[in-house]
């Protein structure tokens, strides 16, 4: 597999290859992140006329939405779809791909070596411009920028799993020298041809990147550490879920939670008036709305070893809740008793839907 | 044939006589299942665990035991005799003698108070005389019925006239001194004769000190030590000062394979109940070191190598080839063996416990069964069969199965019950049935919409509950919950006229639900169920509160808090209660024709019982002619000629009028399911057809392992042993002198790549030795093997050969028989065989004018594709895989699709027949029904909620929830589904639910638990 | 120096075996505390992992799953997907910091009812020294 050497910027390059794919009628539309002129914000978009790409920044610290959950409903609608995705938007499509949510088929995805991303709240009025000088030299020296989501801070898996392309951006391309397009797949030569650039053998080596992953790894421990402050017991679980409100906006953006209608917001678990009258019976008051902590404890257990960790959940959390830093620490938790890396291989199956005959021997 | 009866009588009731019981029953036939003992069960129940999967065996046969008693076309004849079978096939009078049991089985409620009562303690045959039971007793705990008899030789009244205690305390009046022996008489279409096996008594076997030494048991004790259920509660300890035992030898072949005793046939299942044992010994007990001395392992059945592997290197169990010369009890109850290796070694070891593996012998009593009922037994005792008609007695319309005709493990035991019943089908009259016919006829109360109205009955059981609970309490506490229009408490729940107030209630209070606080709903359930569908109600409107077995009888001493116990499990059940439905067992159409894929012997043989009995079926064979492996074998032990059974067979299964034969075809695709089959196939001129069906028996066959070992191909010389077959059949021998002549076993059995025994080749190459020693009686036969594994009777042919000269060298994997050419240019050259002798302890050189290899038989590779169509699994050597390896040895997973044959497993003809008929008989239990009934507890979908994920398939071991691939959402077949609720644990987005068991309901069952904090709330 | 209470351990017994086991104890009297609170459902893989949340949330002391030993499931792999189900609830327990003491799940057959009353009789033990469920006593769930 070859590589593409990038003489201009990753976001730029990308940008031409999209191009290059619409005009070539190699795809029928890209996915991809925009500016928004009108508002100086950004937000993911599906282009299908190449003119429309002209405000597309494919490589930006911003996510709107996981662009993994979007490509779930559009991905098996027959058409060629070019998609630039976070490393974690790829993963979380992988795990839905496993759902039956989604499908590789008709897809090339085009992702990168990610820096993380910021939180929404810093996603208007030119923030984000502002941001991104430092931004991009912090992390070519291999350091964690601040002011970035906290789970993308404790992010190791900003290298791309899976996708057909890869762009380095980070690590080797400081602003001098040129960054480049790995080609992983047959698929990505295939669609690659004929668009320009110097092509080199360059294998991707991702030992430039270990002192990022230190500093990520370093980020982590202190994230996990912080969220179990308060120690065990059941007050630690009342400080860190107790001011949720129910509004379950953290499992409408969760790319995992393909559901539809989340098990927690149907009917199943709606109080009758015996039971209100069983449970105050017996204690007194029921806090309103009810079982905040159950739908929390229950989705841990429906999806945490599938979490990638990309931080939508905290990001919309009215009240503040380190949702994303509880499930990315769970989650690392309940996919390690299987061996489990979410979104590492579409063909590794979901803990859930396997069993060995042979494991947990100290259960039972 | 006239007059013909529609009824069959099964005479011994364990797993053999439960299982032919049962497919019966099913195909419509009524039963009269006679037993000796107080149970049925037979020596199941008694075993801790069983080999291979370490399978617990009462969780296995439970099941099938109540399935058995509850079944209405099954009648029970327990403490019963069968003695005269009268008339003709199809017409018998058996006479029966049904001895008292002095306690009226309708009045006893099995409370136990006589048990507890009665003054008499006697050794407990159950347990082996481990333990005491009473003279008025259960004969184990979990009885099948589960009612007391009384003992008649240890009763004080009925022997001395005094005591009468049991009748005392007796709370129903059940007891009945005055009962006597009654003689029946059967009228039925045929008999199946399945009364087992006991095992062999060392007693008075001197060497081995049984009965002197306090630490020599037997294996069958041992099996009752290691059980949890049994007298020590699964810590095995010595007799002689209660410590655990931590150096155990287990002796095998005790009263097998020996001449000095009249057993000259090997027991089959001992070597591998040892292995078990040490395993289970081992689990229990890490600390504890096993060894077994053997004479030859005989691991020879599914996946038996593997654990006989596992026991040696994972677990650590010394396996010592040698002879134990004697046993010596050492002061402190220890034990000395004396033992000699194969190379003349002496050895002394000495073990805290010595277990004989005892073999299995003739029932005693065979001989005068045999002559009562007119049949022939063989040598040994047991009753006399023949290679192609394993399952016949002498006498017409009188069949066996089980151990009765040889040694059987369990699931040959389970398949020659099942083939038995094929044979027994012949002589009735049998017509398609219609499950679904009848239960119309109760009209069913609609409460669909309607207020709860539940009615609750709160059991004493005697004092069985009430002694320790507070019941009046209960039912008190029961009439204030939500929904409760009525509650009571009753005596026994469980009695006639308690029965009828139930419905009497039901009628008054207009009650739509109703819950029982008494026993289990294990043995219970049913009744009420029964009960409040006679009154109207559908069956499923019930909950059952166990407040005896599991809350009275276990708080004995704690009368308030079994009280309030009960109080929550009679609430928990009222919430369950509340929010049941009524549910529907859906008819589902069963095609009667069947598809049988392979045409060997054992296809063919499936064939013919399903086609004997009324139905067609397809039989499809890839090749062009039918016959299989069968065309290359010429001899039987008994004389019986295998060509001529053949061609006897084909031109059976050619001519038959329900079998349409089509050779040449290959199958491209199997869709649906039980009943409901769709196969579509290209016949021998490439023209594809669809045929529908009810059922599919695999009987894809093996192939003969191809082997480039020894020489074989670059020689002239190196032949298979189905080659050498053929060869003595036509007598063509290579040319020059026929002298020495050399036989390998296990070419590609038994190593890496093939880790299991083929099964048949000891056998084989033992009876091509004595056929060829017929033909050149002055030839020299050695043979290289690494176990002889001729099990059964088949052993006698063994030492046979033996005592005619043949020579036996084994070998080991490390060290196999190394040959040559001794003109390494010349194809025809002499062969020279160099093996290691472990007597001799030096190489031994053979120059072979002949080398006859015993290749492995393989699963063919075609198994795969099959099996994905069919999606049934094989294992992991390519061969089928079938549901349960012990109970359900012929059956899928997957209903409605059966197994047999080397399709399965290796195995020899005469187990071929018996299993192909076993496939034809399982799948007659379908076939014979116009429709079955669905479960009324499987899972449903809420299409509205499911995004199609697939986490339900993946999980659904029966293959009865799918994504439709149109549709996107998953769809449950009635027919498969079990209930188990795998799935509806798995749906993350809520879209199943179990019926009857609902999120729903589960939920406000534990919702109502009443916890209350000890101190404020916060 | 804990509280004496008496602690309820609502308990998930599959029908076939531990339910069968749970049975045979009661019929050899083997005495075990009243805080076993069995409730029977067909297979231990029916056992929802939120059933296990809910009824810890509820106040449960602890919640028992009583399934058939492995490679022994009435429903042939039912027990493995139990089994997997069961270390993601604990392994959610333990992350958060809350007590996986209080969830068990043990293997007993239809044969080992001196099994359940032991694991009854420990199980409770155990219970006692943990003390009540602090959910018990708060509204805040």
């Amino acid at each position: 597999m070859s590589s593409i050497v990038i003489d201009t910027s990753a976001s730029r390059k990308v940008k031409e290859l999209l191009r290059f794919l619409l005009d070539s009628g190699k795809i029928d539309a890209a996915v991809t992140m925009r500016k928004i002129p009108e508002n100086n914000s950004y937000d993911l978009t599906l282009i299908t006329d190449a003119p429309d790409l002209d405000e597309a920044v494919p490589v930006i610290p911003v996510m709107t939405v996981n662009a993994g959950q979007v490509l779930s409903s559009i991905s098996t609608s027959g058409k060629k779809i070019a998609a630039v995705l976070k490393p974690c938007e790829l993963r979380a499509f992988v795990e839905l791909v496993k759902r039956e949510q989604g499908s590789f088929e008709n897809l090339l995805t085009i992702s990168y070596t990610c820096g993380g991303v910021f939180p929404l709240e810093l996603v208007k009025e030119g923030q984000i411009e502002e941001l991104l000088p430092k931004y991009d030299k912090t992390i070519s020296k291999g350091e964690v920028p601040i002011n970035t989501r906290d789970t993308c801070r404790a992010c190791e898996h900003f290298i791309p799993m899976n996708a057909d392309i890869t762009v380095s951006v980070s690590g080797e391309c400081e602003s001098g020298k040129g960054c480049v397009m790995y080609l992983n797949t047959e698929k990505a030569e295939e669609f690659t041809e004929g668009f320009g650039g110097e092509r080199s053998e360059q294998k991707f080596d991702p030992s430039l990147f270990q002192k990022t992953l230190d500093a990520r790894l370093a980020e982590k421990g202190k994230l996990f550490a912080s969220i179990t402050k308060d120690g065990p017991g059941l007050d630690g679980l009342l400080d860190l879920f107790g001011k949720c409100v129910g509004c379950h906006g953290c499992n409408s953006v969760c790319p995992i939670c393909y559901c539809l209608l989340c098990d927690f917001e149907s009917a199943n678990f709606d109080y009758n008036l015996p039971y209100f009258e069983e449970y105050l019976s017996r204690r007194g008051a029921l806090r309103l709305p009810p079982d905040t902590i159950f739908f929390h404890m229950g989705r841990l257990t429906h999806m945490s070893f599938s979490c990638v960790g990309c931080g939508m959940c905290s990001d919309v959390c009215p009240v503040g809740i380190p949702v994303a830093a509880v499930f990315k620490k769970t989650g690392e938790k309940t996919a390690a008793l299987f061996d489990y890396v979410p979104g590492r291989d579409v063909e590794e199956s979901i803990p859930v839907m396997v069993y060995k005959e042979e494991e947990l021997s100290d259960i039972g | 044939m006239k007059n013909k009866k529609n009824s069959v009588l099964v005479l011994g009731a364990g797993i053999a006589g439960i299982q032919a019981s049962l497919d019966l029953a099913e195909m419509g036939v009524e039963v009269h299942l006679v037993e000796d003992t107080p149970t049925i069960g037979g020596r199941m129940p008694q075993l801790d665990k069983t080999f291979p999967t370490n399978d617990c065996s009462m969780c296995i046969l439970a099941p099938k035991m109540s399935e058995c008693v509850r079944h209405p076309l099954i009648t029970l004849h327990i403490m019963s005799s069968l003695k005269d079978i009268s008339g003709t096939p199809g017409n018998f009078i058996c006479s029966v003698i049904e001895r008292a049991k002095y306690v009226d089985p309708v009045k006893c409620v099995s409370c136990g108070l006589c048990e507890e009562k009665c003054p008499v303690k006697i050794e407990d045959e159950f347990d082996v005389g481990l333990r005491k039971t009473k003279a008025i007793s259960r004969y184990f705990l979990q009885s099948i019925p589960s009612e007391y008899t009384i003992n008649k030789d240890h009763c004080l009244y009925l022997t001395k006239g005094v005591c009468k205690l049991c009748s005392k305390v007796c709370p129903t009046g059940a007891i009945n001194y005055e009962d006597t022996d009654k003689e029946i008489e059967l009228n039925v279409g045929a008999v199946i004769l399945a009364t087992g096996i006991d095992p062999f008594d060392p007693i008075g076997f001197g060497q081995f000190g049984y009965h002197r030494y306090k630490n020599v048991v037997t294996s069958l004790e041992f099996e009752r030590m290691l059980s949890a259920s049994g007298p020590f509660g699964g810590h095995v300890e010595r007799a002689s000062d209660g410590l655990p035992p931590k150096r155990l030898a287990f002796i095998q072949c005790v009263g097998s394979r020996d001449i000095s005793i009249d057993r000259n046939y090997c027991s089959s299942a001992c070597c591998m109940f040892a292995i078990k044992q040490s395993i289970i010994a081992k689990e229990h007990n890490k600390e504890l070191e096993a060894t077994i001395f053997y004479m030859d392992i005989r691991a020879f059945g599914k996946d038996f190598d593997k654990y006989y592997d596992k026991a040696e290197n994972w677990y650590g169990v010394q396996f010592k080839r040698s002879k134990i010369s004697e046993i010596k009890e050492l002061p402190d109850g220890s034990l000395d063996l004396k033992y000699t290796y194969e190379n003349g070694d002496i050895q002394y070891e000495t073990f805290d416990m010595v277990v004989l593996s005892i073999g299995l012998q003739p029932r005693a009593g065979s001989r005068g069964l045999s002559e009562d009922l007119d049949i022939r037994l063989n040598r040994f005792e047991f009753c006399r069969t023949d290679t192609f008609h394993p399952l016949e007695t002498s006498r017409e319309g009188v069949f066996v199965c089980g151990a009765m005709s040889g040694p059987k493990d369990i699931p040959e035991s389970v398949i020659s019950a099942s083939g038995a019943v094929a044979n027994a089908v012949k002589y009735l009259e049998l017509e398609r049935y219609d499950p679904s016919v009848g239960s119309e006829d109760i009209k069913e109360k609609d409460v669909t919409g309607d207020r709860p109205r539940i009615g609750v009955f709160v059991c004493h059981c005697g004092i069985n509950i009430a002694g320790v609970v507070d019941v009046k309490d209960v039912a008190e506490f029961a009439s204030h919950l939500e929904n409760v229009e009525h509650s009571e408490d009753v005596m026994y729940a469980c009695s006639t006229d308690c029965l009828e107030t139930i419905k009497q209630r039901i009628e008054e209070h207009d009650l739509n639900r109703v819950v029982v606080a008494a026993c289990t709903p294990r043995t219970h359930e049913p009744l009420f169920r029964d009960t409040i569908s006679e009154a109207g109600l559908n069956p499923y409107l019930f909950e059952m509160a166990n407040i005896r077995d599991q809350c009275s009888w276990a708080h004995m001493n704690e009368p308030e808090m079994a009280t309030g116990k009960s109080r929550d499990l009679v609430e928990m059940g009222v919430s369950k209660a509340r929010g049941l439905v009524p549910l529907l067992r859906l008819p589902i159409n069963i095609d009667p024709e069947a598809l049988v894929i392979g045409g060997g012997l054992s296809g063919m043989t499936s064939a013919l019982a399903i086609g004997d009995a009324g139905h067609d079926v397809y039989l499809i064979e890839r090749e062009d002619v039918l016959g299989g492996n069968m065309r290359d074998i010429f001899f039987n032990f008994d004389g019986t000629d295998p060509q001529q059974f053949l061609a006897e067979t084909i031109e059976k299964v050619e001519n038959h009028d329900r079998i349409r034969v089509l050779p040449g075809s290959t199958i491209e695709e199997i869709t649906g399911f039980v009943g409901n089959f769709r196969t579509a196939f290209k016949d021998s001129t490439g023209k594809r057809e669809e045929l529908t069906h009810g059922a599919v028996i695999v009987a894809t066959g093996g192939n003969e392992h191809e082997t480039e070992e020894y020489l074989y191909g670059s020689s002239s010389r190196v032949v298979t042993q189905k080659e050498f077959e053929r060869m003595l059949h036509e007598e063509e021998f290579p040319p020059g002198k026929l002298k020495e002549v050399v036989m390998v076993q296990c070419v590609g059995s038994r190593e890496e790549g093939r880790m299991y025994c083929s099964r048949v080749c000891c056998s084989k190459a033992v009876k091509n030795a004595l056929e060829l020693r017929k033909r050149k009686s002055r030839v020299n036969i050695y043979f290289a093997y690494r176990d002889i594994r001729t099990y059964g009777f088949a052993e006698e042919y063994y030492s046979e050969l033996r005592d005619r000269g043949a020579l036996f060298f084994r070998y080991t994997l490390e060290n196999k028989p190394e040959v040559e050419k001794i003109r390494p240019d010349d194809p025809d050259s002499r062969i020279r065989v160099t093996v290691f002798d472990p007597v001799l302890e030096k190489d031994v050189v053979i120059d072979a004018d002949l080398l006859v290899l015993a290749t492995a038989i393989d699963a063919p590779e075609e198994n795969l594709e099959l099996a994905k169509m069919l999606k049934v699994p094989l294992n992991s050597d390519g061969l089928f895989l079938e549901a349960h390896v012990k109970l359900r040895p012929v059956d899928f997973a997957t209903e409605g699709i059966f197994v047999c044959g080397l399709a399965h497993g290796p195995k020899d003809m005469s187990e071929s027949i018996a299993q192909a008929k076993a496939a034809g008989s399982r799948a007659l239990t379908f076939l014979k029904k116009k429709s079955i009934l669905a479960e009324g507890t499987i899972c449903e979908v809420r299409t509205d909620r499911c995004s199609g994920c697939g986490y339900c398939e993946e999980v659904c071991a029966y293959t009865a929830i799918e994504v439709d691939p149109e549709e996107g959402v998953a769809v449950v077949n009635d027919a498969l589904c079990k209930g188990c609720g795998a799935c509806v644990s798995t749906c993350r987005c809520g879209a199943l639910d179990l019926r009857g068991f609902t999120n729903g309901q589960l939920f406000s069952v534990f919702d109502s638990l009443e916890i209350e904090a000890s101190e404020g709330i916060r | 120096m804990k509280k004496e209470f008496t602690p309820r351990i609502t308990s998930f017994l599959c029908k076939w075996c531990t339910y069968t086991g749970a049975d045979l104890a009661g019929t050899a009297r083997l005495q075990y505390p009243t805080s076993i609170i069995p409730i029977q459902v067909m297979c231990s893989s029916r056992v929802d992992p939120v059933f296990l949340i809910k009824a810890f949330l509820s106040g449960s002391d602890g919640v028992l799953i009583g399934g058939c030993h492995p490679g022994d499931c009435h429903y042939e792999t039912g027990n493995y997907h139990a089994r997997r189900r069961f270390a993601i609830v604990k392994s959610v327990f333990e992350s958060l910091g809350l007590e996986s003491q209080r969830l068990k799940l043990s293997w007993i057959s239809a044969s080992e009812g001196p099994k359940f009353a032991r694991v009854a009789n420990e199980y409770t033990e155990e219970i006692m020294e943990l003390g009540e469920n602090p959910t018990r006593k708060n509204i805040f769930l």
